[in-house]
């Protein structure tokens, strides 16, 4: 069951993309207004507004958090052609007992591009501090911080062309080195009869990314692409959001080609197809663990999906845009029948809260690390090792 | 009318169309033709620069076309010169006039819309000259007190007005009686501004400029309104409304942008149109008297024809929609909503046409933002948090653990999982143990193998009463009698029903432990033994053992095909917990046990845990592992890689819900080195001595110069802390947790009275 509550977001044009970060009490916001705004819900209850700034000079398609453990680090991407690194910064404590200011400060302009950055993800947490971004060119780019604690240093790696204009890209966020690095890019081209979603591997022999799959089943525009997340399976599965939903299992062949090449082979399966919204699908999003869908498109509506105990992915709730929640019953189909509670969408307006309650460094009592290191995320004792050094 | 293009000899700077639109005129550095536009390409009429006699005037910076003579032409060179041409002239002869006034470059020169031989131009040295074509010198000088005039434009509403924009930002207005003093002046950009262009109809003015930003400015009043401000990627090197869209303005950049944009002034975040035939920076835009047809020359040498058609629409690319899930299942959805139409709109100037609803609808776009929570008491995300809260990993015997998490699983709903515990119990509980043992031993034979038509069923039985017997051990009162027969009978277990029994303080389910479960777990395992026995059939050998071969297993429970599912009913069919009661009938006929055929459960746990990992539930499987402790070294086939995946995959879940001391928990207990050294990274903290400042090397608490232990006092009890210190990084004052915690509770100033409001959270 779910219960919809309306956030007034006081964009002034579109919002093109919502993150929540990982924990999921902080989200941010960006919008073709070329604002980016950073929310915190305190307790269980309110989206407080707690930054908003012009991140850009022209709409900021995409904005995503980076893994805590490097602090609270957003990227974004605009049709400004740049993609940027920013760092939330605790001013310093006005007063004993109050809070410090908080902002946000670009750590750095990706510049590369000469086209709109239409995608911009950061890498898996294993892998470092990495960031890919994709471009209407069809150029793919992935950058690396080599010193995580310094987020302004960031070089270009690796540079891969795909000829179509690309719209979404999503690492794949496998936890092991079971798989070797693997990305999904996805094309909105309209033109060319070809396959619209391809998949790169890094190859450790060449130290290049190489194309190693293109989906040929999908020649429709691809507006979003998701691999999900990866907790212990074997194989792979990604999410793409066309004209309908489809849901494909990526699944690694060992044989001897793919060991002398260095590059594995994949065994490409759609295993579902879902029309259900009945028209464009803008957006598909998974849940932490992988095993619900959630896709939304023209129709208004965000659909879940969830695979079924014999491994057949089966849609389980709609959302109405509007808040009404459409519970899935026995007749899907018949979504204007709605039976479900309706809750009267609570406004919520914007301001700025200044009793936060975001634990993070600042003034606040943490653990002695040595006897109980992991009660804290590493980043925040690389910073109390700091400011204890320099008491 | 289609896009159309050629290519010149050089950089072209400036456009500029005769009055019926059939012609255009270029000029750039080395470049200056007219051409006549046809149906499909360009074709040229005259170049002005085949004269022999070249030099630096015949350099434009830009073009002008007179409006009210086809023939007259005017240039600004970079020279300084004004230069105006005569089209029916040749040779020479075709360069009327040739006002040398300027000092520096001129940078725009602009015809009077009404009165014909008038000319105004804009230079570098921050004057402006009235022209007058008859005249051989300029009629009127102007002396805009900045640097340098980068555009005049005469106003197409007050006949005498010109407005010129300067590097410093600031517009002037002008009247060309009056030489002495502008009108108006007003600073309108914090950059230099390079362009304007008087709206055709409304009392608009656009400016364009290097702080990328184009700004619409109302002058009907004497202070001028800024209207509308057009956010854009580069700096701004020129503007054009679009004619008969009261609401649409052309853009081209000075610098990185190779496009032409045209903004809808009402949406000033992203061009309504965009052209991007241009290889490199245009220099101007022109257009052809339509709204659906402009030309633009750049520095890429092409003058090109565009055609709205073929314009591409960025909004159109834009993602409408943004969805998200939390790590709490919750929703946010953000999405496009029709905005009401019914807003009153300026009547009068706009006009509407046929191709008017795109332009319509295309100002008005909004979303909305909802996010829908998860609401239900129990979902699978809030489940995972109290497993991974309860579960007991360690510390406690086997059987024990696993009753514990079975009752825990239960407790929250998760039947499935709790079932499987009780059967990672029961394969390797103490029972295992012993068959295991007997088995090693070379088998307690005990028994001959009297009726091989029931061995089969019986070793099914004796097992599975075992594990029933076990399971209902909480409320005997089902079994009990059976249970107690059984032990008579097979000897080899009296023991089980002393570890039956849960030693830990937790009773609870005692009185909830349905039948329907139990049963349904002696189906488990009678499916999971005899699909296993059905694979070992096949290379089933008899290296020692001393009895002939068994017949053919007679299968009367199906082999499941699937790891059973909670909320499938199927298992509760009583079909085969029947097979329970039918024991008395060869129990008593039994007058030795067979040796016990040893099965390993191993293959089919991890084929259930694989199972559950592959659902997204690695809580489950790594949770077994770690109970299983040393029994995991009979899951040979598990390989390394697979369970250091589904550790990471839990350690990061772990995380995200914020359960330190589970993850930490988790790690400690991982028997992956990979794993276990998480634990051993980036956990140094490094103390000074609060009295000396000397860094505590030898230990965290003594100070080796001053033998002072000050730095770790606690603040309440002034005892040195061993284990865990808290302190606050604002006073630097602390102490033992709990007494700290105890002290924040009731009050907000540090323990010791230094007057710091800490923050204890």
């Amino acid at each position: 069951m779910f219960e919809a509550a309306e956030i007034n977001a006081e964009h002034k044009d579109l919002i093109h993309d919502v993150a929540y970060d990982f924990y999921g009490n902080r989200m941010a916001t960006c919008s073709s207004d070329q604002y980016v705004k950073v929310w915190d819900q305190i307790g269980n209850e309110k989206w407080t507004l707690t930054s908003s700034w012009k991140a850009h000079s022209g709409s900021v398609w995409k904005v995503t958090w980076a893994h805590p453990e490097f602090g609270q680090v957003l990227a974004t991407c605009s049709f400004d052609r740049t993609a940027a690194v920013w760092e939330e910064i605790i001013g310093e404590t006005p007063g004993p007992g109050e809070r410090g200011t908080r902002h946000w400060v670009r750590r750095t302009n990706l510049v590369d591009s000469r086209t709109s950055v239409t995608d911009v993800k950061f890498g898996p947490k294993c892998l470092g501090l990495q960031l890919a971004t994709c471009s209407a060119d069809g150029i793919i780019r992935i950058y690396e911080a080599p010193d995580v604690m310094n987020l302004s240093q960031w070089t270009l790696q690796h540079e891969i062309t795909c000829k179509l204009s690309c719209s979404c890209l999503s690492w794949n966020p496998s936890l092991t080195n079971n798989h070797p690095q693997m990305i999904a890019v996805g094309s909105d081209d309209n033109t060319a009869q070809t396959g619209k979603v391809f998949i790169f591997e890094y190859s450790e022999n060449s130290r290049r990314w190489m194309k190693i799959e293109t989906i040929i089943t999908i020649m429709e525009p691809v507006h979003d692409i998701s691999f999900a997340p990866n907790l212990g399976r074997s194989y792979h599965i990604l999410a793409v959001a066309t004209k309908d939903v489809k849901i494909i299992n990526l699944t690694p062949i060992k044989d001897n080609s793919s060991i002398q090449s260095g590059l594995t082979k994949l065994d490409v399966q759609t295993v579902a197809q879902f029309t259900d919204h009945t028209c464009t699908v803008w957006r598909a999003s998974w849940n932490v663990t992988g095993t619900v869908l959630a896709t939304s498109g023209d129709d208004g509506c965000v659909r879940m999906f969830k695979m079924n105990y014999i491994n057949s992915w089966k849609p389980v709730t709609v959302l109405k845009g509007d808040g009404a929640v459409i519970p899935n019953d026995a007749h899907r189909g018949s979504i204007a029948s709605s039976t479900g509670v309706l809750t009267p969408p609570i406004t919520q307006t914007a301001s700025y809260n200044d009793s936060g309650s975001m634990v993070r460094n600042g003034v606040n009592y943490t653990l002695k690390p040595t006897n109980c290191p992991q009660h804290i995320p590493p980043r925040l004792f690389k910073r109390i090792r700091q400011s204890f050094n320099s008491i | 009318m289609s896009t159309i293009s050629v290519l010149q000899e050089g950089p072209v700077n400036a456009l500029a169309l005769n009055k019926d639109n059939s012609q255009v005129a270029i000029g750039g550095r080395n470049v200056f033709k007219v051409y006549s536009i046809e149906e499909d390409c360009f074709k040229e009429i005259c170049n002005l620069r085949a004269s022999k006699h070249l030099n630096l005037s015949f350099s434009c910076n830009d073009v002008a076309w007179s409006s009210t003579d086809d023939n007259y032409l005017a240039t600004a060179a970079t020279n300084g010169h004004v230069c105006v041409w005569n089209l029916t002239k040749s040779g020479k002869a075709m360069q009327e006039q040739v006002y040398q006034e300027h000092k520096r470059t001129v940078n725009k020169v602009n015809f009077h819309s009404s009165e014909p031989y008038r000319l105004i131009s804009g230079s570098q040295d921050g004057t402006m000259r009235y022209f007058d074509m008859r005249c051989k010198a300029a009629v009127a000088t102007f002396l805009s007190n900045t640097e340098s005039v980068r555009d005049v434009q005469f106003s197409p509403h007050m006949p005498h007005t010109f407005a010129a924009v300067s590097e410093n930002g600031s517009v002037q207005l002008w009247d060309v009686r009056r030489t002495e003093k502008c009108i108006q002046q007003f600073t309108a950009h914090s950059g230099p501004i390079f362009a304007c262009d008087w709206h055709p109809e409304a009392t608009w003015l656009a400016t364009a400029s290097r702080d990328k930003t184009i700004k619409v400015w109302d002058l009907t009043t004497s202070k001028p309104t800024l209207d509308y401000t057009i956010h854009t990627i580069a700096s701004i090197g020129h503007v054009k409304w679009r004619p008969q869209r009261k609401y649409h303005i052309a853009s081209c950049a000075l610098v990185v942008d190779c496009s032409i944009n045209i903004w809808d002034i009402r949406r000033p975040f992203i061009p309504f149109a965009a052209f991007n035939e241009h290889k490199d920076i245009a220099s101007g835009v022109a257009w052809r008297g339509d709204s659906q047809v402009f030309l633009s020359t750049s520095r890429d040498c092409s003058l090109i024809q565009h055609s709205f058609k073929d314009a591409s629409r960025p909004a159109s690319k834009a993602n409408i929609q943004a969805l998200d899930i939390s790590t709490k299942g919750n929703t946010l959805f953000g999405m496009r909503v029709p905005v009401s139409t019914n807003t009153t709109k300026p009547t009068g100037l706009m006009r509407k046409s046929s191709t008017s609803t795109i332009s319509d609808q295309f100002h008005q776009s909004a979303s909305v933002l909802h996010q829908f929570t998860h609401v239900s008491v129990c979902n699978d995300l809030s489940s995972f948090e109290f497993l991974a809260k309860n579960y007991i990993l360690y510390g406690r015997s086997f059987p024990e653990m696993c009753e514990h998490n079975a009752a825990v699983a239960k407790e929250c709903g998760k039947s499935n999982i709790s079932t499987i515990w009780k059967i990672v119990n029961t394969m390797y509980g103490e029972l295992y143990v012993k068959i295991q043992a007997m088995h090693n031993n070379g088998g307690l034979n005990l028994m001959n193998n009297v009726d091989a038509s029931s061995t089969e069923k019986k070793n099914n039985d004796v097992v599975g009463e075992a594990a029933a017997a076990q399971f209902s051990s909480a409320d005997d009162d089902v079994e009990g009698e059976d249970q107690v027969d059984h032990t008579a009978v097979a000897n080899g277990y009296h023991t089980y029903n002393k570890y039956g029994h849960p030693k830990g303080d937790f009773s609870f389910g005692e009185n909830e432990l349905d039948l329907e479960l139990d049963a349904l777990s002696i189906d488990y395992r009678n499916g999971m033994r005899n699909q296993n026995q059905l694979q070992q059939q096949e290379d089933w050998t008899l290296p020692n053992e001393a009895f002939n071969i068994r017949h053919e297993i007679r299968d009367r429970s199906p082999p499941p095909e699937q790891f059973p599912n909670n909320n499938s009913p199927d298992f509760n069919d009583d079909s085969h917990s029947s097979t329970v009661d039918e024991q008395p009938t060869w129990l008593v006929s039994v007058s030795k046990i067979p040796p016990m055929p040893i099965w390993d459960p191993s293959a089919s746990l991890i084929e259930s845990l694989k199972h559950h990992a592959e659902k997204g539930d690695v809580q489950t499987s790594v949770s077994v592992l770690i109970v299983l402790g040393e029994h995991r070294k009979n899951l040979k086939t598990l390989d390394e890689n697979t369970v250091t995946h589904w550790l990471m995959g839990y350690i990061q879940t772990l995380e995200r819900f914020r359960l330190w001391n589970v993850k930490a928990l988790v790690i400690e207990l991982a028997w992956i080195p990979s794993i276990s050294q998480m634990n051993q990274q980036s956990t140094r903290i490094n103390t000074n001595c609060s009295q000396c400042l000397k860094p505590l090397q030898r230990s965290g608490w003594l100070c080796d110069r001053c033998h002072s232990t000050d730095a770790s006092r606690c603040s309440i009890c002034h005892q040195v802390v061993k284990g865990l210190y808290v302190w606050c990084q604002g006073c630097s004052h602390g102490g033992h947790l709990m007494h700290m915690q105890e002290w924040f509770s009731k009050n907000k100033q540090c323990p010791t009275g230094c007057g710091h409001l800490c923050e204890y959270r």
